[in-house]
């Protein structure tokens, strides 16, 4: 059998070690109702270790999973519809599906070849069945590679959660092997509302955010076209990052709620493939996801949606594309404060529609995953993982970036970028001459020759 | 429905009246004594003490008559001693509690059971049903073979099934009693529906190295009252073996057995059958009297066999598609109440005092002569006994019992409970519903206990414990983590 073929792969539930009070129902917010059609996908690999027996691995995870949902019934819990039509969670104990599987080599040998399409069956994913009841929401998969290292994947609607809760969920269960107790259980409550109730939604000091929640839900969802993606993943050093805020002229580095590094990253990549996409000395149309939760006061740990698209746009820019660029990133994300969040919530929950938009489909979207560091996730011999993929499915239309915080040995500013794009464009970005003038290292390429 | 007040003025003195009855039939010949004795000592005061000291110089005592008098009483006694049959001692007994992670909940199960069975809604919607009314709580465990989709009851994951359980609950018993893996004389393990070559009688012996000269035994196809068949067999050889130590493992192996067809009669096992196991040590040697837990006082073994229903009513099957299943007939609690008339039929004087016994006998005089249309009396057996641990089977078999031997919620609360805890966990059941006694603080010493299990065949088993000394709530065990939540209300109904 070839390398990276795979062994077996067997599915089973997992069950919580504790039984849940029975009638329990979770709620969801606005803002969880838009994200129905989208999923959430995470890939964590972690290395050879000389003193594991075959097999051990997955039934240690497999248990120490079963007492990490323990504490979060929503997970374990089933959708159901309620009165009003809207997807409500019961928290009927029916457990998580876990896949068991094995492959053939090494994780190490695995990373030096994995593309798109290979990582992907690092995770399993069920789409919804047309009985949600039976359907499980949460899909874990442990990857033994038979000549050591391991892989973990965890996928989710993000009706439930987004990448930022689902790593702090993973983060607390790796938290359990090592301790035995949770360090940081999760918080569920509701999304803040604005203070005056009967504020008139349309009065608000900033409009455009809703504008854009506006036109994304009226507009038809677009069809998933046979279009194939393909992701490149690069890794940006903590001085490749500083050399690319200094070229981009980003400024405010004392306001605490907007990253530099990001702003930076995000307008190179728009400028980049405005040009691969070639849209004639214009960028193209891209719409930016940030967390919000420090924005809106929450704890890091608060459990549900709580990532904000909104639009970026940027006419026409001259001869230094990269600060312009920046700049209005920089202007967008200072906007979305906190009273304009919760206008657009409060606006959300008035004009209560039963359609679902498909939010990242439209325009190319850019996520800023900063908010949480998936390589504090070590499990019971702390070792870190070797490296982490997100993938926020499905992609259709012009594609997404996804950036977020490498290993914690490599500097605070260091980033890793997962953009994933019709496949004949992703080859051109690692080759594009902007790019390339940080270097940064190519962790995952098309792997076409 | 307003529960009805009964005339309490008539009832209390009906009470009073029964009560005096009995005491004055059980207690027959103390009474009868009493007088009698007060009768020779009035006597003897009124001869006082010269006439008593005359008395006694008047009989010659030869010394060959005193001689042959002492031989005479020594030779009685040790006649009867010798023909005494020998005293077993439960000294102590140890039951398996499944990982956590084993669990199974409802809505789990009927996942799983829509998943795998996903061309048959009627049979999810069947077993959906019987879930619902059986009794069974939220933490009763399933092997990890089956919580695969769809299951996988390979031969390794069943020797593993059967290692986890058996040796757990060996470890435990031998941590429990200090016994020594090499002072096992006889060991007895029964497991019905899996019996691999060698048998698991072996697998015990060579794990724990066992002796060359052990006599061992291993029980399978005996259904779920084999535990008991396990306690009559060690029971007999521990009259032949002087001195010895016999330990009985009780456990029923679910990996191989789960049922992947759809036929209704042969889904209910996979409902109700869950993880467990027990190990017990029993001894015939003195030495083990003082720290024993239960002395065995009778054990009664009836078997329906002959009878073809009886015979066919729990019967290992292949259906229409070729899938091997246990099918249930529907006249099952029919005879099971028939088989536990027979049981009762033999226990009953053995165990019952003496008022209940007269009272039975003068209505079946009273039905056979003068009137056939007089309810038949059906004895107390709550006068003989202070505890019950019926077989937990299925809640329909603990309320027909209950019914039947009118016992109050109490005395069937360790089996209800149990089976909400454990599900039907076959011949180990017994042994859980001990221990649940025990958790609660309710053994005293001097209680008697009634054990009833029902198997295939159709056989209804019975065990009369007394309890040797009072035991203190343990420590350890199965209920150990959850027994400050139980008793639980369990309704008719779970809605799921």
């Amino acid at each position: 059998m070839a390398e990276g073929t795979f062994i077996f792969m067997v599915k089973r539930t997992v069950v919580s070690t504790g039984p849940v009070e029975p009638g329990k129902f979770c709620h969801l917010s606005v803002l969880d109702r838009l994200m129905e059609q989208n999923q959430v996908k995470i890939v964590y690999y972690y290395p050879s270790r000389a003193d594991v027996e075959p097999g051990e691995w997955i039934e240690k995870l497999g248990d120490s999973f079963a007492s990490a949902i323990t504490n979060f019934p929503i997970i374990t819990g089933r959708l159901q519809k309620n009165t009003e039509g809207h997807w409500i969670v019961k928290c009927n104990d029916g457990g998580v599906r876990m896949m068991e599987a094995k492959v053939k080599g090494s994780v190490e040998d695995w990373l030096k070849n994995v593309d798109r399409e290979k990582e992907l069956k690092l995770v399993y994913w069920e789409d919804m069945s047309p009985k949600p009841y039976y359907w499980s929401t949460f899909y874990l998969q442990v990857t033994e590679f038979e000549n050591g290292g391991l892989a973990i994947g965890l996928s989710c609607t993000h009706l439930l959660a987004d990448p930022i809760c689902a790593t702090m969920f993973f983060k607390a269960w790796a938290d359990t092997t090592l301790s035995g107790i949770m360090s940081t259980p999760p918080f569920f409550y509701s999304l803040p509302l604005s203070k005056a109730d009967n504020k008139n939604p349309n009065q608000g000091s900033y409009t455009d955010l809703i504008d854009y929640y506006k036109s994304s839900i009226e507009r038809p969802t677009p069809l998933i076209t046979n279009q194939k993606y393909a992701t490149i993943t690069l890794s940006f050093t903590d001085p490749m990052v500083r050399d690319c805020i200094a070229m981009a002229q980003a400024t405010g580095a004392s306001d605490k709620s907007r990253s530099l590094a990001f702003e930076a990253l995000a307008a190179l990549f728009w400028v980049c493939l405005s040009k691969i996409k070639g849209t004639n000395g214009r960028l193209l149309k891209m719409s930016l996801c940030s967390d919000m939760r420090n924005v809106l006061g929450l704890d890091q740990r608060f459990f549900g949606n709580c990532m904000v698209y909104n639009k970026v746009h940027l006419e026409s820019a001259g001869e230094n594309m990269l600060p312009e660029a920046s700049k209005a990133i920089g202007e967008v994300m200072k906007k979305m404060n906190a009273e304009g969040i919760k206008d657009l919530i409060y606006w959300l929950q008035c004009n209560d529609n039963q359609t679902v938009p498909l939010m990242n489909g439209y325009d190319f979207m850019c996520a800023n995953l900063e908010g949480v560091n998936p390589y504090l996730a070590t499990f019971k011999d702390r070792i870190e993982p070797l490296r982490v993929s997100y993938y926020v499915e499905p992609v259709t239309g012009p594609g997404q970036v996804l950036i977020f915080r490498s290993a914690p040995g490599e500097g605070p500013l260091s980033r890793v970028a997962m953009a994933t794009l019709p496949e004949d464009e992703a080859a051109k970005l690692c080759e594009d001459d902007l790019i390339q003038r940080f270097s940064p290292t190519v962790l995952m390429g098309t792997n076409k020759n | 429905m307003p529960p009805i007040l009964p005339d309490f003025s008539s009832s209390v003195k009906l009470k009073y009246v029964k009560l005096g009855y009995q005491y004055l039939v059980n207690h027959i010949l103390t009474l009868m004594l009493i007088p009698v004795m007060a009768g020779i000592l009035i006597q003897v005061l009124r001869l006082g003490p010269e006439e008593i000291v005359n008395l006694w110089k008047s009989l010659h005592f030869d010394l060959v008559q005193i001689l042959c008098s002492c031989f005479f009483v020594i030779f009685i006694a040790t006649v009867y001693f010798m023909s005494k049959p020998r005293s077993i001692y439960l000294v102590d007994y140890a039951c398996y509690k499944p990982p956590v992670t084993c669990r199974v909940p409802f809505a789990t199960f009927m996942e799983h059971s829509r998943l795998i069975l996903n061309n048959n809604p009627k049979s999810v919607e069947f077993q959906m049903r019987i879930l619902e009314r059986s009794g069974l709580g939220e933490e009763t465990c399933l092997p990890p073979a089956i919580h695969y989709i769809p299951p996988a009851p390979t031969m390794e994951a069943s020797r593993g099934e059967a290692e986890v359980v058996i040796f757990s609950a060996m470890d435990s018993l031998f941590k429990k009693t200090g016994l020594k893996p090499k002072d096992i004389d006889i060991l007895i393990v029964n497991c019905s529906l899996f019996s691999p070559t060698p048998s698991l009688s072996a697998m015990v012996i060579n794990k724990y190295k066992l002796r060359s000269n052990i006599k061992s035994f291993n029980l399978s196809g005996m259904g779920c009252s084999a535990g008991l068949i396990s306690i009559d067999l060690a029971r007999d050889l521990l009259q032949v073996h002087p001195n010895s130590n016999a330990v009985v493992v009780s456990t029923e192996i679910i990996t191989p057995n789960y049922y992947k067809g759809n036929e209704r009669a042969m889904l209910l096992p996979n409902c109700l059958f869950r993880m467990g196991g027990a190990a017990i040590l029993l001894s015939n040697r003195g030495s083990e009297r003082w720290r024993a837990k239960y002395r065995l006082v009778h054990v009664v073994r009836t078997h329906k066999g002959a009878d073809d229903k009886a015979y066919r009513c729990v019967f290992e099957e292949e259906d229409k598609e070729g899938k091997v299943g246990i099918s249930l007939s529907k006249d099952l609690m029919a005879i099971a109440g028939e088989a536990l008339k027979s049981n009762i039929t033999t226990i009953g004087p053995l165990v019952l005092p003496t008022s209940e016994q007269l009272l039975f006998l003068l209505t079946l005089i009273g039905r056979k002569i003068f009137n056939p249309k007089w309810k038949p009396y059906i004895p107390d057996f709550k006068q003989a006994f202070e505890h019950f641990c019926i077989h937990a089977g299925g809640r329909a078999v603990i309320d027909e019992l209950q019914k039947n031997l009118q016992l109050s919620a109490e005395h069937v609360e360790a089996s209800r409970m149990t089976l909400h805890r454990f599900g039907n966990t076959s011949s180990s059941s017994l042994w859980y519903e001990m221990s649940y006694i025990e958790a609660k603080g309710r053994m005293k010493k001097g209680d008697r206990i009634w054990q009833i299990a029902f198997g295939s065949g159709f056989k209804c088993n019975s065990a009369v414990w007394k309890c040797n000394r009072t035991i203190k709530t343990p420590r350890d065990g199965p209920w150990m983590d959850c027994i400050d939540r139980y008793p639980v209300y369990i309704p008719e109904v779970v809605k799921l």
